[in-house]
């Protein structure tokens, strides 16, 4: 175990900062800052939807990514398919079936791990909105500088000069693999290095979750 | 996944078209399929069926990076492959697949851009490489794949000459010399199909495998270029323990060898 625990030992995620039902006319919502990138995500949910695009198996999911520029684009299109894909697999959809759950994201800051923040973020607004879940998801990104040194949730400078940049989100139950996905080449052994150290790292993002949670609802 | 095969203790459980979940479909390829293209190349990969088709033009390059020329690629799902697309603009499927496809091309850095400049910060070469998707039957970013690379290996660049002062352009199509391309980035999809606690990894599945495993682009997409992963997707579906992932690189790693050699010797036996 001694050399296992080196290995997950001293490492820190950039500070995260958190308000729970930050907009007031939305079912749940949130806004998370980690370091200095910040987005707010509204949950609506369960909704009425167009019969066309029900699901009598269970609730679609409706993204909207919204960057700061506000132009839409293919990038945000990607963006938006991750976070669907992810928060499917998170949602317990088969509770509303025939409705519609709609989540909005507003890029307001992006200081590099936008989308981790984007993932996590949506996570909060979804606890938030008291819509059921099977697990919560954590989203850990990372990068491996010239070294070949593998750096944790990266600084706006770190991620500019990167060659490689990965991004890992895991569930909360077994901490396997929900999404994963990778910008530059990585060789094998790089690649399982920083998805098990992404892992270890998903456990801050947990307990940030759980703080978080019982600080708004002091009655659980 | 429709028959069962009982032998003795162990359970065998076979595809639908009766593959074994670590095999993948037939490839078949076919390049230099459109002659009015500047390179092109057709694969067929069971029943899903890709075109590629680049076309060559010039244009002045960046200001910010006048060395560097330009690669589009552009991947089309239209309604003739599948009857989830509709007609109309690009669906979201569509600028995701799109998306993972430029953004291995990117990472895997097979072209060099920088071979495409003719004159700095005046004359350069921009491919247009369309991919049309004609049957869409699963694993749609493998095909895209094999296409696209077969289609950059088969390019050939005319010799251009350009008079600085006049600025005047002449291309000599006499004169041809291949793009180099730097390696070969070959994409595997897996579907993850869970079945009670345990989870099955499925390769190449087809359009009916991946609706059981998660819908559209639900699949682990893993890319290999020359030893190095250039590309690890994997959007939600069911969840994927380390044992599963590393299973999945070896498999990915495996076929990745295989299809070079596929497109290599029909390279060859072309020329």
């Amino acid at each position: 175990m001694g050399q296992k625990d080196d290995i997950y030992q001293n490492f820190q995620l950039r500070p995260m900062k958190c308000e729970l039902n930050f907009l007031s006319r939305s079912d749940g919502s949130a806004i998370l800052s980690q370091g200095e990138t910040v987005v707010t995500v509204s949950v609506n949910g369960p909704l009425d939807i167009k019969t066309t695009s029900q699901s009598i198996e269970k609730a679609t999911l409706e993204i909207l990514f919204s960057s700061k520029g506000g132009k839409p684009s293919v990038a945000d299109r990607f963006k938006e398919n991750v976070i669907r894909q992810t928060c499917e697999t998170a949602i317990l959809g088969c509770l509303y079936p025939r409705t519609g759950i709609t989540i909005t994201i507003q890029e307001l800051e992006d200081y590099g791990g936008l989308l981790s923040c984007a993932i996590n973020c949506a996570c909060l607004a979804l606890l938030n909105s008291g819509i059921s879940l099977h697990h919560v998801v954590a989203a850990v990104s990372c990068i491996v500088d010239e070294t070949g040194n593998i750096v944790l949730e990266p600084e706006y400078q770190q991620v500019q000069s990167a060659a490689t940049k990965l991004y890992f989100v895991f569930d909360s139950r077994d901490k396997n693999l929900v999404t994963g996905f990778t910008e530059g080449a990585v060789g094998e052994d790089m690649y399982l290095e920083a998805l098990e150290k992404c892992r270890a790292a998903s456990d801050l993002v947990f307990n940030f979750y759980r703080d978080v949670v019982t600080k708004y609802s002091n009655v659980i | 996944m429709t028959s069962n095969t009982h032998t003795g203790t162990t359970v065998t459980i076979f595809f639908e078209d009766g593959r074994k979940f670590n095999d993948q479909r037939d490839i078949k390829l076919n390049v230099n399929a459109i002659k009015t293209a500047d390179a092109s190349a057709v694969v067929k990969c069971g029943n899903t069926t890709v075109v590629c088709g680049i076309k060559l033009e010039l244009a002045k390059p960046k200001a910010e990076e006048p060395d560097v020329g330009f690669l589009v690629t552009n991947v089309e799902l239209l309604p003739l492959c599948s009857s989830k697309f509709r007609p109309g603009p690009p669906s979201d499927h569509a600028q995701v697949i799109s998306n993972i496809v430029s953004d291995i091309v990117t990472n895997s850095k097979c072209i060099n851009l920088k071979d495409l400049c003719i004159v700095p910060d005046k004359l350069s070469w921009v491919l247009y490489c369309d991919m049309v998707c004609m049957d869409y039957d699963g694993s749609v970013v493998d095909a895209c794949l094999i296409t696209l690379m077969s289609s950059l290996k088969t390019l050939l660049l005319p010799s251009v000459s350009f008079d600085v002062e006049t600025e005047e352009i002449k291309v000599d199509t006499t004169i041809k010399t291949p793009l180099p391309v730097n390696g070969l980035p070959i994409a595997t999809s897996f579907a993850v199909y869970q079945q009670l606690s345990r989870s099955v990894i499925l390769t190449d599945p087809t359009a009916y495998e991946e609706e059981m495993c998660g819908g559209l682009g639900a699949n682990l997409i893993a890319c290999w270029n020359k030893g190095q992963l250039c590309g690890v997707f994997k959007f939600g579906g069911s969840n994927l323990s380390t044992e599963n992932e590393k299973e999945t690189l070896a498999l990915a790693k495996q076929k990745s060898k295989l299809v070079e050699k596929v497109i290599n010797i029909c390279i060859e036996n072309k020329s």
